[in-house]
């Protein structure tokens, strides 16, 4: 199996501050890895260099063996590389259908009009926001709101998929449907690196895990394993104490 | 060489009743968070009183000062209670199109009214200066200059000092801090938003003396007001006096130096402020 | 099916206007028809301002466009006819708006307003100085077409609004309306969904600028004669701005809606005030935006981004 990504020594400051430090990580093709940490670990800054939102000072990204680490976000789109934001943030004045056909229609160019509609109402279906179709963004539940925003992500047909706390907020129940949603889209064949603070979304979900302090990378290997170690829980639980 | 200094001496002292007006703006966008573009209309008005005053009832424009801050201070208020704070929580689009709107209306409004002469008020002191060494001040530009300083150091004092100016510099720096201070960030809205428009006012007093009064002139102001706050950075009251100044000694010299500068004067202004603002967005990240 | 529904309305607008010359009109021909011809030229305008709008671009440079066309034809007419000459004025004001708008990018909302108004002040000012546009004495243009035909004035501003409308329509209905509503949303957010929002913005732009400019150029062909203060006029944008945000913004049906009524009272008021009509303007901007702030269209129903 290939890599679907690689990041080789990411680094970033903003105004003094260095939010990543020389990060290296892969993504394995098939794979679901989750990259944990606690607050201002750096995962937030670490997903808008990859989508391409803000620029690096140092390191490469490799999408399936191709360097983007100078590619706009739109072409990364267009590459196969597709992102759910963690605040949500939909289009309000368009309809949900709208919304999803944007990433339909612009994520892959060249699609023509018919395949996209077709893929959106499959997309719809596969989300459960088939019956919220024609609802206006701007009116959407809380609920409705997160998948909307996986399913658009979902829509530009991503070969790999960013994800931001897509489950923040939800009930117990309600994340156990979007981690099988996430399984499904893993079997269809997308490789996908999530960020998640519920540690039983991530140990259901990540095959393989990704520990982020202070900008750096400071354990890696599956859940059980980086659970052990005793970096991992001085990062979560010492400075909180 | 003198003419150098006396164009310089000349600039700087435009530069305090350009301050003046700048600050005004931006009160109300690092305060009330709002691109006024009526922001000189209050300038214009305070202008055509002075101008009234004077032509009706032989009024000294030093009287009409007071009157000036007191009546913008005023409308100001009512501007804000009955069309600003309706449209706080609509889009920024809605907020920019009906200061827009309102500073067309008062601009056409004044042109239906007085015609789009330019008046000037000539009190006896009008043409006097002083001369020192071989240079020469106007009075009536040097007391301007002098009332604004005045009037800025009293701003100062009062956001520094009191428990309502802290509450203002807290609302321009933070959203949700002044209720913590007990008071409503509605009334530092109102207060700051009624400052604005009386600092404008007092400022189309000196103008009509110095300048003249005509209904374009407050947009007039609005821009180079606009070139001002943006070069200071928005919404920074601390950089407004630099910036005024900046402006002013290089329209100074652009219509002493240039060929022809007297029109070009207000290109400087656009030039600078287009610059600044498509400087500010390249350089940040 | 929604697309049918409009077309009806634009249709009924477009054949009326294309007959009214030959409407028993009376007395009141000559006065109509000149109405007639101003309603075509700034319902264009609002609809080449519309246009761009829609990616969240609010320009205030419409004068500026239309000052740049209008210089542009005037200044070529008397060499290479009126087409060309009307060709390469909208070409000028296509220039002008890929220069403003590849170094405001990454400006928005107000802060592109601003920076527009910056540019077509400073454009206004190089006008009043420059030597070849006749500075403030003015430049006199040729009718179109060597004057040999009354009604040229009045079908070259129908060809405009008929462009305009054209492309306004085909940005409503195809996907590009999904890619400036996206971009007008959300910039990045459209961007990680693939939307190519630099090109979306320039051609935005380009497209409005190029309208904006025709009716610049057709506008000195009717008036014989342009000044700085006139042809860049700030009023042109307030014009340009208040017909969509009265007829309803983001759409093909409100500006025409919102020009048709406007234009028509600002001609019937001139009758009335020589100066000072744009009062009207500032008055209708702050009660539409104050109480109908989705426009005259919004009242028949729920529109979409």
């Amino acid at each position: 199996m290939g890599k679907a990504l690689e990041v080789i020594g990411l680094s970033k400051r903003f105004l003094g501050l260095q939010a990543l430090k020389e990060v290296s990580l892969h993504l394995e093709e098939g794979e679901i890895l989750a990259v944990i940490g606690p607050n201002g670990a750096g995962k937030s800054t670490l997903l808008n260099l990859l989508s391409g939102l803000i620029k690096p000072d140092q390191g490469r990204i490799l999408l399936l063996g191709r360097d983007i680490s100078h590619l706009p976000p739109e072409t990364r789109t267009h590459l196969g590389l597709g992102r759910a934001f963690q605040i949500v943030q939909p289009f309000p004045e368009l309809s949900v259908r709208e919304n999803l056909l944007v990433g339909a229609l612009f994520g892959k160019p060249g699609l023509k009009r018919k395949e996209a509609e077709a893929w959106v109402a499959e997309v719809l279906d596969l989300t459960g926001l088939a019956p919220r179709a024609e609802a206006l963004a701007g009116e959407l539940t809380l609920l409705e709101d997160k998948r909307l925003e996986l399913a658009r992500a979902l829509a530009t047909r991503p070969k790999v998929l960013l994800l931001d706390e897509v489950m923040a907020g939800l009930r117990p129940k309600e994340a156990e449907e979007a981690v099988a949603l996430v399984r499904r889209i893993r079997d269809s064949g997308v490789s996908v690196l999530f960020i998640e603070h519920l540690m039983p979304v991530v140990r259901a979900l990540a095959d393989r895990v990704v520990v982020l302090d202070h900008g750096e990378v400071i354990a890696e290997g599956t859940y059980e394993k980086v659970a052990q170690e005793e970096r991992v829980r001085e990062a979560y639980l010492g400075r909180r104490a | 060489m003198e003419l150098l200094l006396q164009t310089l001496l000349n600039g700087l002292l435009m530069s305090g009743v350009y301050a003046l007006v700048a600050t005004g703006l931006a009160l109300s966008l690092g305060v009330v968070g709002i691109v006024n573009f009526a922001h000189g209309e209050f300038l214009m008005m305070g202008a055509f009183l002075s101008y009234l005053f004077f032509a009706l009832q032989g009024l000294d424009p030093l009287f009409s000062l007071g009157l000036a801050f007191l009546a913008a201070f005023l409308v100001g208020g009512l501007v804000y209670q009955g069309l600003i704070r309706p449209v706080l929580p609509a889009p920024e689009l809605n907020q920019m199109l009906l200061t827009f709107g309102l500073s067309i209306l008062l601009q056409n409004l004044a042109l239906l009214l007085f015609g789009a002469d330019t008046r000037v008020v000539a009190p006896s002191y009008q043409a006097a200066t002083l001369t020192l060494g071989p240079f020469f001040l106007g009075a009536v530009p040097l007391g301007a200059f002098m009332l604004s300083l005045g009037l800025l150091f009293l701003l100062q004092v009062f956001l520094t000092r009191s428990r309502l100016g802290l509450a203002m510099r807290a609302v321009a720096q933070n959203r949700l801090a002044p209720g913590l201070l007990g008071i409503e960030a509605d009334q530092v809205y109102l207060l700051a938003f009624g400052l604005a428009a009386a600092l404008a006012g007092v400022a189309g007093v000196m103008l009509s003396v110095i300048l003249y009064a005509s209904p374009t002139v407050g947009f007039i102001f609005t821009l180079k007001s606009f070139a001002i706050v943006a070069l200071a950075g928005l919404g920074n009251l601390k950089g407004v006096v630099p910036a005024a100044l900046v402006l002013a000694l290089a329209e100074a010299l652009v219509s002493t130096y240039l060929p022809g500068g007297g029109g070009l004067v207000e290109a400087v202004f656009f030039l600078v402020l287009f610059l600044a603002l498509v400087g500010r967005a390249w350089r940040s990240p | 099916m929604r697309e049918l529904s409009h077309l009806p309305f634009l249709s009924f607008f477009l054949l009326l206007f294309a007959l009214l010359p030959f409407l028993p009109l009376g007395i009141w021909g000559a006065f109509l028809l000149d109405v007639g011809f101003f309603i075509q030229l700034f319902t264009a305008m609002a609809l080449s301002w519309d246009l761009v709008a829609r990616t969240g671009q609010l320009s205030l440079a419409h004068g500026a466009f239309f000052g740049l066309g209008a210089y542009g034809a005037g200044l070529l007419a008397p060499h290479v006819g009126t087409l060309p000459a009307l060709v390469f004025g909208a070409f000028v004001a296509g220039a002008g708006a890929l220069l403003l708008g590849s170094v405001t990018l990454r400006l928005h909302g107000l802060y592109f307003a601003i920076a527009s108004l910056a540019f077509s002040e400073v454009l206004r000012t190089l006008a009043l100085k420059l030597a070849f546009t006749g500075g403030p004495i003015g430049l006199p243009v040729p009718p179109p077409f060597g004057g040999v035909w009354p009604l040229a004035a009045y079908y070259l501003s129908f060809g405009v609004l008929l462009l305009a409308t054209a492309l306004s329509h085909w940005a409503e209905w195809s996907p590009f309306r999904l890619a400036q509503a996206a971009t007008r949303q959300s910039e990045a957010v459209a961007r990680v969904l693939g939307v190519r929002v630099v090109r979306v913005k320039l051609w935005s732009l380009l497209l409005g600028s190029l309208v904006a400019g025709l009716s610049g150029g057709v506008y000195g062909m009717k008036t014989l004669f342009l000044s700085p203060y006139d042809a860049f006029s700030l009023g042109r944008a307030v014009e340009a701005l208040v017909i969509p945000i009265f007829g309803g913004l983001y759409s093909t049906l409100g500006p025409l809606v919102g020009g048709v009524v406007l234009v028509g009272l600002e001609q019937a008021l001139r009758l009335w005030i020589k100066e000072g009509y744009l009062v009207v303007y500032g008055a209708i901007l702050i009660l539409v935006i104050l109480f109908l702030p989705r426009g005259l269209v919004g009242l028949l129903g729920r529109r979409r981004g």
